[in-house]
């Protein structure tokens, strides 16, 4: 948990379960690569909205809904978290 | 995955709502609130006048009829539904939306009356809910209950919601119950 990387993953396993409301699911059960909305996990479009809410208010950077990448980004928490570092670092 | 949305209103609603409907398909439901869910619309406001971004779940659910939306989506349920808010006497107009409906040839209806306690912004004006309550009844055609409408002829206020009041008519086995609200004067009378 030392390293920045998986520390990043685990906030953004929390933020997920705390801003989704998310029951009977710890931050263990979501794996890093595992896929966030319909399959998987099996959260929706609006908790996608609420999520990209959540991500834009904890780290401070602007989520543009219509580019054609967002989607990407928010494919697993593996992929947020490196979106969220590329967005900190710019 | 849904019943993470449920708010405490739905919950209660679901609580009472969901072992009626055991079993059964295609049960029509009549869902009465009056004020509906009032800590998630105050929290919108909140949002809005601090000049937040709004919560897309909270906004998705603060029409009035999410609770029967959410009740349709997890019981796979496509029967007749409908939300009422209306007055002190929402019990009674939802009894008539029933009873509509059972004319219409339901064989049943699910007719779920919830209040939930508002937050203390609203307490000078919802003076109503003693505490956060839920009455779930499945209704079927039968001459047990007569409900009467009539005008108020200088009849007190009840002093407790009527589906509670009606409640407590139905345990201790009483005859007649009688709601006045404003204008109207609505007369129970159970067949003896």
């Amino acid at each position: 948990m030392s390293d920045p990387q998986n520390t990043l993953n685990h906030d953004i396993k929390l933020l997920i379960i705390d801003a989704l409301g998310l029951e009977d699911i710890s931050a263990q059960d979501i794996g890093d690569e595992q896929t966030l909305f319909g399959e998987g996990l099996g959260l929706d479009s609006v908790d996608a909205l609420e999520l990209g809410l959540a991500i834009q208010k904890k780290y401070g950077i602007k989520i543009d809904a219509d580019a054609k990448d967002t989607r990407n980004h928010f494919t697993s928490v593996a992929s947020l978290a490196a979106f969220v570092t590329a967005k900190q670092a710019a | 995955m849904q019943r993470r949305r449920l708010s405490r209103l739905a919950r209660m609603a679901f609580a009472v709502g969901w072992p009626l409907a055991e079993g059964l398909q295609d049960v029509p439901l009549v869902f009465v609130s009056r004020h509906g869910e009032t800590p998630r619309t105050f929290e919108i406001l909140s949002d809005l006048a601090n000049e937040q971004p709004l919560s897309p779940t909270q906004f998705s659910l603060s029409v009035h009829n999410a609770v029967i939306g959410l009740w349709s989506i997890m019981r796979g349920e496509t029967s007749e539904m409908t939300a009422l808010a209306a007055a002190g006497d929402g019990f009674e107009q939802g009894v008539l939306e029933a009873a509509c409906l059972l004319g219409e040839g339901a064989p049943a209806v699910l007719l779920i009356v919830t209040e939930e306690q508002p937050p203390a912004a609203y307490g000078p004006r919802i003076d109503d809910v003693p505490f956060a309550y839920a009455l779930g009844l499945l209704l079927t055609p039968g001459d047990e209950w007569q409900l009467h409408l009539g005008d108020n002829a200088g009849a007190v206020p009840s002093s407790e919601p009527h589906a509670l009041s009606w409640l407590r008519c139905l345990l201790k086995g009483d005859s007649t119950c009688t709601h006045t609200w404003k204008s109207r004067t609505w007369n129970w009378q159970r067949k003896p």
